[in-house]
């Protein structure tokens, strides 16, 4: 039975998973049964991750193992590290991330995908990115350091010194909150690959150029260029009613699922206080205004302030450069991305859908020398 | 919300002039409402890319910019060139392949698909290919050649002979007859990433990754691989009889769309009988008992042979090693996956379907670590 063209797929059921639930009209975010709020605050990345993979948290044991394992993981193979400086230096993050995760995971036969092989894959996405982002400044790559976590290696690799327990710790908590979100465009790639029985390495390239869509992992650039455009909080209420007149889109705002306010924004907007005042001030009128105005032009619309709007001010106040905003999102769904992956192929079956043709019924082609 | 159709079966998921899959009738119709096996007959590969990307076959003086066009698109960048020598030789020719059109498409910031671009991915196709051949067997790689049309220079860049007329033109065919399919799941995955507003070359590189699979364009090898296990005709029947007693799956029947005999089986099985006439033999009669016996045991079920089948006998045949076969379907596929993602752009929407939650409630307490 075929039933009719259901754009976007919208509220159409693609998969079951028991790996996060997107409550929209609740504004829950629940992974393997927690609520986002109660892992966010104390949670490593570690300890989520296994979370995600194994379906429940930790024991010490288990996470001293995890940990181990993704520290051991973190160096790029000789193929990887040399398809790296083969690029251009000015190539965008996301293009890099999508070659060098296609080499770090290739293979000689076909496998499939398991645990230790989305260790392995999840390990290398910041180990790629901190090596480009110091080639890109003409700086040596740094040996990633096993002593320390998921977070904090990252930022010691991009910067060549460890950062302060504070910074390490907002990361962590940006990779906590980005971890997984439903049937998002890009998890819903890795599935569709998977379904062909495909390998890991395959899922995860296909989900990253589907991650480097703005409509998805957001224009970089985009929230931060808004802001500074508008310039001070003063100046908002002007800048934003003016801009409206010219149709120009408020970054940040909006969403197809949450009717209420992304819990995950919300913990990111706290955060934005605490760590990057400046830009709190700012974002924080900002975002008043921008709701008071969406809401007098769509009052039946819930115009919720999405994940993007705040991540801005906290992976700047890390000191990440706006570029690696969406690669920095893939180092966190990289998790989901392969919990997927593994729940896709322990049940699959190929996904497969149909297509509604929209072209001219059958007629007989002309011959080359008789085309006009 | 409705109800979970696992794989999507019978959901319509894009609206497309592309190509039609009428599985009921099994008719192919490519775009401009063409019968596969009428195009067949008058078009060269560069005449169905021309088909598909532009909606029309082209008139000769289209013919000939296309083909300029073409071979000058035939060389790789200095990153995709990187990519390739970065490489282990003995690596997974579709590893390689995924690579190298990633690295060959890195760009500075993100752009949206032209016709161009889609152009020359598809001319870049057996360069590449054919450059992981040449590595595997530990020879220098071939430069291509402008005045051969794209099946000869593929061969040509393969085995750095030029090829008699008769082995191009089985690969020409070949290429003809693969270069769409509806919504595959290779081609649904270009759109989903493509839905994002990402770039061409991520939708590509996804939808390498899904062909990779065991269940779509490795399926031409598990076919030849069968093939090669059951050696002559005269060991089809006990092998079969065996291999069904054991349940195993007889690689290259079935289909989820076809309901009678796929029209491009039904012109490679007939061109088998040229190119490959030993292996034909063999494979004429695993076909019929394969057909016998699946039908015996389903009665219910239309068991018809898939392009796979008889695609391996004609590459074989062809001289492509098996080990290549999933690169040259790519090769040939290609075209449409392009064709799909320029045509999504007229009414782009995020793919992004939902998914039933089957975890534990929300709202599970998070035990400390040291309380586990």
């Amino acid at each position: 039975m075929t039933g009719a063209y259901v754009p976007g797929l919208e509220g159409i059921i693609a998969a079951q998973t028991a790996i996060s639930m997107v409550d929209g009209e609740n504004g829950r975010l629940v992974y393997r049964g927690y609520v986002i709020a109660d892992l966010a605050e104390d949670m490593s990345f570690e300890e989520v991750a296994h979370l995600l993979w194994y379906g429940r948290l930790p024991t010490r044991a288990e996470l001293d193992g995890l940990t181990l394992e993704l520290a051991a993981s973190r160096a790029l193979t000789p193929a990887a590290a040399a398809t790296l400086n083969a690029l251009p230096t000015d190539t965008d993050p996301m293009d890099v991330l999508r070659s060098v995760v296609s080499v770090q995971g290739v293979e000689h036969r076909l496998e499939k995908p398991t645990i230790p092989l989305a260790v392995h894959a999840a390990a290398s996405f910041p180990t790629i990115l901190a090596n480009f982002h110091r080639r890109q400044a003409g700086l040596d790559p740094v040996a990633p350091r096993a002593d320390l976590g998921h977070a904090a290696n990252y930022l010691y690799m991009l910067n060549a010194r460890e950062s302060s327990p504070e910074i390490v710790r907002a990361l962590n908590t940006y990779l906590v909150l980005l971890a997984d979100h439903g049937m998002n465009a890009s998890t819903f790639t890795a599935r569709v690959i998977a379904s062909t029985d495909s390998d890991l390495a395959s899922c995860l390239v296909g989900a990253i150029g589907a991650l480097k869509g703005p409509a998805h992992g957001g224009a970089p650039s985009a929230v931060m260029d808004q802001l500074e455009m508008i310039g001070t909080a003063a100046n908002a209420e002007r800048w934003m009613r003016e801009a409206r007149t010219q149709k120009v889109r408020f970054m940040g705002f909006g969403h197809r699922i949450y009717r209420t306010y992304d819990p995950r924004a919300r913990i990111l907007k706290a955060m934005c206080e605490r760590l990057n005042p400046q830009f709190y001030d700012l974002a924080s009128k900002v975002e008043e205004t921008a709701l008071a105005i969406l809401h007098e032009e769509h009052p039946e619309r819930p115009q919720a302030t999405n994940v993007e709007f705040y991540s801005a001010g906290v992976l700047q106040a890390i000191g990440l450069p706006k570029e690696y905003f969406p690669p920095t999102f893939a180092v966190s769904r990289a998790a989901g991305w392969t919990a997927h992956v593994l729940e896709q192929s322990a049940n699959n079956r190929l996904i497969r859908p149909q297509s509604e043709y929209i072209g001219p019924e059958p007629r007989k082609p002309a011959p080359l020398a008789e085309r006009g | 919300m409705t109800e979970f159709s696992p794989g999507l079966e019978g959901v319509v998921a894009a609206e497309t002039a592309v190509s039609e899959v009428d599985g009921a009738n099994g008719r192919l119709i490519y775009r401009g409402g063409y019968l596969i096996e009428d195009v067949a007959a008058v078009a060269s590969y560069e005449e169905i890319v021309h088909l598909l990307l532009q909606g029309d076959l082209p008139n000769s003086r289209q013919l000939d910019a296309l083909r300029r066009q073409m071979a000058e698109a035939r060389t790789l960048n200095d990153a995709g060139l990187g990519a390739i020598m970065a490489l282990d030789p003995d690596t997974d020719p579709m590893d390689t392949l995924r690579t190298v059109v990633s690295a060959q498409g890195a760009t500075r910031s993100i752009t949206k698909p032209t016709l161009d671009e889609a152009i020359a991915l598809t001319s870049i196709f057996p360069t590449i290919v054919a450059a992981a051949h040449r590595r595997r067997l530990g020879k220098e790689i071939v430069e291509p050649r402008p005045d051969l049309d794209h099946a000869a220079n593929l061969l040509w860049m393969m085995e750095g002979t030029e090829p008699p007329a008769e082995r191009a033109s089985w690969v020409g065919h070949y290429l003809v007859l693969l270069a769409d399919h509806g919504l595959n799941a290779s081609t649904f995955a270009a759109r989903v990433i493509a839905s994002t507003g990402s770039d061409l070359t991520s939708s590509v590189v996804g939808a390498i990754g899904a062909l990779k699979g065991a269940a779509h364009g490795g399926a031409t090898l598990a076919a030849r691989s069968m093939l090669d296990k059951i050696g002559s005709a005269d060991n089809a029947e006990k092998w079969l009889k065996d291999a069904h007693a054991r349940h195993e799956r007889f690689a290259g029947f079935g289909h989820r769309v076809y309901r009678t005999y796929d029209p491009r089986a039904k012109s490679l099985r007939e061109m088998a009988k040229t190119a490959a006439p030993q292996l034909h033999k063999t494979a004429a009669r695993t076909e019929e008992l394969a057909l016998q016996i699946l039908h015996e045991a389903h009665p219910e079920r239309p068991n018809a042979t898939n392009v796979d089948f008889w695609a391996s006998v004609v590459l074989t045949g062809a001289g492509i090693p098996k080990e290549m076969f999933t690169c040259i379907f790519a090769t040939s596929r290609v075209a449409g996956w392009t064709a799909h993602v320029l045509e999504s752009l007229s009414d782009l929407r995020i793919i992004r379907p939902a998914s039933r939650w089957v975890g534990p409630e929300g709202g599970k307490q998070a035990l400390p670590l040291a309380g586990r």
